[in-house]
């Protein structure tokens, strides 16, 4: 608790010190950001319908991301619609799969850890997956929102008369940068987080074929890959977005 | 319709095809296991009870019976039957249905065969995610999109290196190997991403310095408190936990502290390039309100994905009886520190960025 408590201190005054009253709000959203998470398993824990409530916070979470995050509100209006959007197709992939390869719970690796437990709880893992598997995503899918939408209305405003085609053409070019750069934060989110599961793999497992079985392994790829697909998407929708209001051809 | 209309659509169905086929091969790639696998034809439910523990969590679980048809090895087409107990929340078992594959571990016995099942058969399902990513890179970005992949997968192979080279070396040190790897991931993620250039050496140099002065805070501020940490609730910790946090840590802050440097140190090179008169505290100061605008948003990227990971355990936790601090010390405490020095290395590779692209640009000029 108290090394939380400096480290969040430090982490709070060089985010004031470095980019001031943005900063300040920014350390404020994920404040929020982390109360609310805590709140939901909270709520999921005392019984509440795992998806109704994930997709209730994954709504806050997405707005207090967006909006407290950035000043311009046409480009948060845009991020946010298409967050929203995503989030909803993203569901759509994410119960049928997560059913299909059934990673839900606890894994044989982790038998250790839940040996104590009694594991007859009564709340349906599977959903709690779904849950936290729509949760993981949004982060990068609000950030990738955010600059694609920002960066395309630099250029709506720098070429008042630029068409459809060619803002599509530059949403392409700025969201292959975002992407590169976000598919980067997620694997190496992943490789740090699992960091202690992949020297125990090693260990214990060295064929191929238990790598593309095990719920484990299987489980964590899944969550990159759907974040993966969700920054593509959104990607896509925002760029439809802020296309939709221009004219189709340049005018002459 | 236009060419180029004809030529997406060509490649669309493409994709669509090697999707398929995908689905098919891995559908029927038992052949390739060793371990045996079935197929479940049948499934009879036969019996199930409610059961209630002290917490007065209610819940049911199942027997039932599976019939196997086995798909490969020399008792291929042979049918066994097994039994299987699931339960509503399925936290560690699960409810079978016919059409899905299984692994079974087979015994002989006098009546003939019998087994178990020892886990799922998954592999399609994994290849059919990877196959929808990348097509949906390639529908988008054509190749640039598949370049940005290029990277993850050579650093998956280097990380994988790592971890053989840590597991096989054993050493007592091996903070110090992860570290190296770090820098190795830095400068091949950059390279691909920037090329082999100035900018490139600016960001790596940048990326450093940033990353090593929020880890010597967070190594500070742990050892003034040292007492407050359970490592030894960090999972599958088969090495010095300590270290394995740490080293954890540093990977983990790696892609967001790249995503930050980057975006400002191409944007400061950028304006140079468009305003060579730009001073050099002009130019520090757009790279600063450019590291602003993408500070909160990376730092929660980091925050859910970790959070994510602790739900199924805090669940858990809560449902037995656990209180709010007991549960949030064991499987939350770690992930939360992690996060604050991953935020602490995001927030100080900002100024750090700004300043050596805009001082490095100085010299040239």
């Amino acid at each position: 608790m108290e090394t939380i408590g400096i480290l969040a201190a430090i982490l709070g005054l060089l985010m004031v010190l470095i980019a001031g009253k943005q900063g300040f709000m920014a350390f404020f959203s994920v404040v929020i950001n982390f109360c609310l998470l805590f709140i939901t398993i909270l709520l999921l824990s005392s019984g509440f319908p795992p998806l109704a409530t994930a997709l209730f916070s994954a709504i806050c979470i997405l707005a207090i991301t967006i909006y407290m995050g950035n000043t311009d509100e046409q480009t948060s209006n845009t991020a946010f619609l298409a967050t929203i959007c995503v989030m909803l197709v993203m569901l759509c992939l994410i119960i049928p799969f997560d059913h299909l390869a059934q990673v839900q719970g606890f894994a044989n690796e982790q038998s250790e850890e839940i040996e104590a437990f009694n594991l007859l709880i009564g709340v349906s893992f599977e959903q709690i997956l779904v849950a936290t598997t729509l949760l993981s995503t949004l982060g990068a899918i609000a950030e990738a929102a955010i600059a694609i939408a920002s960066g395309l209305k630099e250029v709506i405003e720098e070429n008042k008369q630029i068409n459809r085609a060619a803002l599509f053409r530059s949403g392409r070019n700025i969201g292959f940068q975002i992407m590169g750069m976000t598919f980067n934060t997620l694997f190496f989110g992943m490789f740090g987080g699992n960091l202690a599961l992949f020297i125990l793999l090693n260990k214990l497992h060295n064929s191929f074929s238990y790598y593309l079985n095990s719920k484990i392994f299987v489980a964590e790829c899944l969550l990159v890959l759907y974040s993966a697909i969700a920054v593509i998407l959104v990607i896509l929708f925002t760029t439809w977005l802020m296309g939709r209001k221009l004219p189709a051809k340049k005018e002459s | 319709m236009s060419v180029k209309n004809k030529r997406s659509l060509l490649i669309a169905c493409c994709l669509l095809l090697v999707g398929g086929l995908i689905y098919f091969l891995s559908w029927h790639d038992a052949f390739l296991y060793h371990q045996d696998i079935a197929e479940v034809t049948q499934v009879t439910p036969l019996s199930s009870h409610k059961t209630q523990d002290e917490f007065k969590n209610s819940d049911q679980t199942h027997r039932q019976e599976v019939h196997l048809r086995l798909l490969n090895g020399k008792h291929a087409d042979k049918k066994v039957t097994v039994k299987n107990t699931w339960s509503n929340s399925g936290a560690f078992d699960q409810n079978f249905s016919a059409g899905q594959q299984v692994f079974v571990d087979l015994q002989k016995s006098a009546h003939g065969l019998t087994g178990q099942i020892s886990g799922f058969k998954r592999d399609t399902y994994l290849l059919l995610l990877c196959w929808l990513v990348i097509a949906l890179l390639f529908l988008t970005m054509k190749f640039a999109g598949l370049k940005a992949l290029f990277s993850v997968i050579i650093n998956f192979c280097v990380f994988i290196f790592f971890v053989n080279l840590d597991v096989s070396l054993n050493l007592n040190n091996f903070f110090w190997l992860f570290v190296l790897s770090a820098l190795i991931f830095t400068a091949l993620s950059l390279a691909i991403v920037i090329g082999w250039n100035k900018q490139c050496v600016v960001t790596f140099a940048s990326i450093t310095a940033g990353t090593a002065l929020a880890l010597g805070i967070g190594v500070l501020v742990l050892k003034a408190t040292s007492s407050s940490l359970h490592y030894e609730s960090l999972d599958f910790a088969t090495q010095a936990p300590k270290q394995l946090f740490l080293s954890a840590t540093v990977i983990g802050l790696l892609g967001a502290v790249m995503d930050a440097a980057t975006d400002i140190v191409s944007t400061i090179f950028e304006l140079k390039r468009a305003q060579p008169q730009l001073s050099v505290k002009q130019l520090s100061l757009s790279g600063l309100s450019v590291g602003r605008a993408i500070l909160g948003p990376l730092v929660n990227v980091l925050l859910l994905i970790f959070f994510a990971e602790t739900v199924p355990l805090a669940v858990l936790f809560f449902r037995t009886g656990n209180s709010i601090a007991y549960t949030f010390d064991w499987t939350m405490t770690l992930g939360v520190v992690q996060s604050l020095i991953s935020g602490i290395g995001i927030a100080l590779v900002i100024p750090a960025a700004s300043v050596l692209a805009a001082w490095s640009l100085k010299k040239e000029g």
